[in-house]
């Protein structure tokens, strides 16, 4: 079974610019975790840190409770699958493989099975003797990531590894990740920017901004409880409205009212301690919206209808000025005339409620843990 | 971190030592011939005597106006060449453009001043052109010395440095560009000068400022075809020699002038290639389209005409190396293998071996420090090494006679007594060539990416092995071509060694150029020949290893 990471507090400046002002988080064995954030938000960065790219300014990080903050890269056991593959150019594929198993100590007999074996895992077992020029960028990231699994690492680490290919064969290429990664059972970090990738692969996803863990957890729960509105609007779409929320007449629930609407929901998930009449945002997913032919709800306008097959995307105009998106699935009634006057309702279930002003969750369990 | 702490000195231990042997053969040597330019010898007084000297003597600063003159018309004549030669041979397809383009660059990479000493041959005063002419027209021409005679040798040396770098631009400038320019209106001439010129514009600049510095550093050609002409490395050379043992004060002072026109040279010329450079990629490049008519006619007798001139000198030298003489000046009519007799058996054939051998030796130490140098400057970054790159610059801005002379004046004496010695050549010949070297390494590690290396250390190589088994055999190709290119500059090396050399250490060029001035044709054309058949040896090898049929300079 895989082992556990353990970062404390770790910080990494670059001359006066200070990337990571102090991070914690836990990986567990076997995991498949991601950081996910947008370009220049530090998980590059922390990549580099755990396998020893980059020093370690001040905190921890430790392997199975043990401090691997001085020990030198080539001795941490850890494989590491790049963005541009980094595969070897004057090497075969093979040759490529093989390499990290000499520093190893593996008996000579022995290498040539395990490459062979590593490479019929990745599928790529008939490129044996190719050179990297003659194969394709999914091929190369196949050699890259066998050359990661053969020497048995204790931790895989793989910074964007898709990104440089092509949308179908990322597709492709991130399903065997995952499956191989799940047979192996090998602790894993993996670096993107993809927020539909973190969520097919990740076991859990943190997201990061500004070098700061906005919130971690399983894909569902960071897509449908996000802990701010940073992870609201960067993990899939989100659209924000404005309302308040005050006692409701029952006792018990509080009731959202929408800014500049006369539409009122009840809500039973916020948090104790939210105050009467207190500011809110609210974010409401494209696909949670309900459209009202009849009028109901928030009242809005048709302005654009994009059909994509198996969902039709409405871009809207609410009353007030504001622009919303809104997804449904294609189904045999008639699209939606454009200029057509709907009403827009919610699910209440479904809509995430933020502090206006610090932008933070008020519903009750999904705050940054 | 003290483990990596102690690789860190590893490479900073290399860095020392690097900087100690620049510092030795390049600081100290430049250093004092400053130092010698601004104090005179007898007193021990700081003096400005030298450079007053100089520019209160027409005789002194009008050398340095010759040379600006000569260099000026040679740079203006090889663009007039170079360009619409560059230009043809890209858009027009030329009969067997492929022989000729490798007929330019063996034209250019032989040395200059045997390309003179062919032009005196043809139009010298006794030049065969020149008696048929002064026959037909019954006139009493008297050969292209001086002035005219440098310019037409140096312009013929240097257009196929333009057309080289030309030829690269225009490569990767993508046809697109022409057919959007086409598109809008803009077509013939009007589109060759509002977009092909503007886009290559920096590279032509960059390359003609190349080609000054190379014309005005020169010595070799000015001194056998200048004659009453002189320029200022012809004048340097003279002062030096003729006052070696006595006052090296002046000799020095010149070669700070020289240094403080190539040092302003460097700086614009970095300055265009820094600041106006296009990076283009041409996904379609323009193609060599067949022409018809007149043009088509024009075009190729431009090439052609230009490229057997180019060539002419090797032709005339190879011929001549075959031809009966009389053992001295006289040629006898019919051919003979005397002239090889004479050289590569008779007794003093050494030079030959000393060629192959200092040369040799120069790219040795060139690939190691070619290595080296650049993986420090670009990996392990920081204020020594950065210092380290700028100190490799310094050898482009001093001529080949300068460092000679600065050669002399740190190694002759105590402690060192290195003039004469095989080592001095060779130290000589690897500084003169490292920046170039270091240049090309240099692209060819920002080539490749940071993260193999890393990779290698996370597969479990030290810095160390990660550095041997993956980026020396990855820059390997690169490096080694640059190297051959290096071999074929240093065994046609003259400016220095014509300074450094004694009987014992005397070298092909330096055998060349005696044997001319003493008027000893037919034994010169021999090992002229020898050294042509090297360089083109070279450069065949250079092609096959690097796969394609081009060079960079």
């Amino acid at each position: 079974m895989g082992v556990d990471i353990d970062i404390d507090n770790v910080v990494k400046k670059y001359g006066n610019t200070t990337v990571l002002k102090g991070l914690s988080l836990k990986v567990n064995p076997g995991e498949f975790f991601t950081l996910l954030g947008p370009s220049g938000c530090g998980k590059t960065t922390l990549l580099r840190m755990i396998i020893g790219f980059n020093t370690i300014e001040s905190g921890t990080i430790k392997i199975n409770g043990n401090i691997i903050n001085d020990i030198p890269t080539n001795k941490r056991n850890m494989g590491m699958v790049f963005q541009n593959y980094a595969v070897f150019p004057h090497m075969t594929v093979a040759e490529n493989v093989a390499f990290g198993l000499k520093y190893r100590k593996v008996p000579k007999d022995k290498i040539p099975l395990m490459v062979d074996d590593i490479l019929r895992t990745v599928k790529i077992d008939h490129l044996k003797d190719r050179k990297p020029s003659e194969l394709s960028g999914g091929q190369q990231q196949r050699v890259a990531l066998a050359r990661a699994l053969v020497i048995n690492p204790d931790v895989l680490l793989m910074d964007e590894p898709l990104s440089n290919l092509d949308a179908k064969l990322r597709v492709e290429m991130r399903n065997a990740i995952k499956n191989i990664q799940q047979r192996l059972g090998i602790t894993t970090v993996y670096v993107t920017h993809d927020q539909e990738e973190a969520l097919a692969v990740s076991d859990r996803i943190a997201v990061m901004h500004d070098g700061v863990i906005q919130q971690i957890g399983k894909p569902k729960q960071i897509y449908q409880r996000p802990s701010n509105i940073f992870v609201a609007t960067f993990i899939g779409l989100s659209n924000i409205l404005e309302g308040s929320v005050s006692s409701g007449s029952g006792g018990t629930g509080k009731v959202l009212r929408f800014r500049d609407f006369d539409y009122r929901v009840a809500l039973c998930n916020l948090r104790d301690g939210v105050k009467d009449g207190q500011p809110v945002k609210v974010s409401v997913r494209p696909e949670e919206f309900i459209i009202n032919t009849k009028g109901e709800g928030i009242k809005a306008t048709v302005k654009r209808v994009v059909f994509l097959g198996l969902t039709t995307h409405y871009f809207i105009k609410l009353e007030n000025g504001c622009d919303v998106e809104v997804i449904q699935y294609s189904n045999d009634q008639d699209l939606l005339p454009i200029g057509c006057k709907i009403g827009l309702t919610v699910k209440p279930s479904a809509v995430n409620v933020f502090e206006a002003e610090s932008e933070t969750t008020l519903i009750k369990g999904a705050e940054n843990p | 971190m003290t483990k990596t702490k102690s690789k860190f000195n590893g490479w900073m231990l290399t860095a020392v030592i690097v900087f100690a042997f620049f510092a030795m053969f390049i600081i100290f040597p430049i250093v004092l011939v400053l130092y010698k330019s601004f104090v005179n010898q007898a007193t021990g007084q700081l003096t400005l005597g030298y450079f007053v000297k100089f520019f209160s003597r027409k005789y002194y600063w009008g050398t340095l106006i010759n040379s600006l003159k000569v260099t000026l018309c040679a740079t203006a004549f090889s663009v007039l060449i170079g360009l619409p030669m560059a230009y043809i041979m890209k858009s027009v397809r030329i009969r067997g453009n492929s022989v000729l383009s490798v007929l330019i660059i063996i034209s250019y990479i032989s040395p200059p001043f045997i390309g003179a000493y062919a032009w005196i041959q043809l139009l010298g005063r006794n030049g065969t052109v020149t008696k048929l002419i002064n026959g037909i027209f019954n006139v009493k021409f008297n050969g292209i010395y001086g002035f005219w005679g440098i310019v037409l040798v140096f312009t013929l040396q240097c257009f196929p440095l333009i057309y080289i770098y030309l030829c690269g631009a225009l490569k990767n400038m993508d046809n697109s560009l022409n057919e959007a320019a086409e598109s809008l209106g803009c077509v013939g001439v009007k589109r060759i000068v509002r977009v092909v010129v503007p886009l290559i514009l920096p590279t032509l600049l960059a390359s003609a400022l190349l080609v000054f510095a190379h014309v005005f550093a020169d010595f070799g050609t000015p001194m056998l075809i200048g004659e009453g002409y002189k320029t200022i490395p012809v004048m340097i050379y003279n002062e030096f020699m003729s006052e070696v043992g006595g006052d090296d004060g002046f000799a020095a002072a010149l070669s700070i002038i020289v240094i403080g026109v190539t040092t302003i040279l460097f700086f614009v010329q970095k300055y265009v290639s820094d600041h106006n450079m296009y990076s283009m990629t041409a996904l379609k490049p323009i193609s060599a389209k067949h022409e018809k008519g007149a043009k088509n006619i024009i075009a190729h007798i431009f090439v052609y005409l230009i490229v057997f001139l180019a060539i002419l000198p090797q032709a005339v030298v190879i011929y001549t190396s075959f031809l009966k003489n009389n053992g001295g000046q006289v040629f006898t009519g019919g051919f003979s293998l005397q002239s090889y007799r004479a050289t590569l058996l008779g007794k003093d054939n050494s030079c030959i071996f000393n060629t192959y051998i200092f040369g040799l030796a120069a790219i040795a130490v060139i690939l190691v420090l070619g290595t080296i140098v650049p993986y420090l400057t670009v990996r392990k970054r920081n204020a020594f090494t950065s210092m380290l790159d700028t100190l490799t610059m310094f050898p482009f801005v001093i001529p080949g006679s300068v460092l000679g002379i600065a050669f002399l004046f740190a190694f002759s004496d105590r402690p060192f007594f290195l003039s004469g010695t095989a080592a001095i050549m060779i130290v000589a010949f690897t500084i003169r060539r490292l920046p170039y070297t270091i240049r090309s390494s240099t692209a060819i590690i920002g080539q490749i990416s940071p993260s193999i290396e890393e990779a290698a250390v996370s597969l479990g190589a030290s810095e160390k092995q990660a550095f041997t088994h993956i980026m020396v055999p990855m820059m390997a190709p690169g490096v080694l071509s640059g190297a051959i290119m290096s071999w074929i500059t240093v065994i046609s090396e003259l400016s220095s060694s014509i300074i450094l050399y004694n009987s014992s250490t005397q070298t092909l060029t330096v055998s060349i150029y005696t044997e001319v001035i003493r008027g000893n044709y037919g034994n010169a054309s021999a090992y002229s020949t020898i050294l042509t058949l090297t360089s083109v040896l070279s450069l065949l090898i250079f092609f096959k290893l690097s796969g394609k049929k081009e060079v960079s300079i």
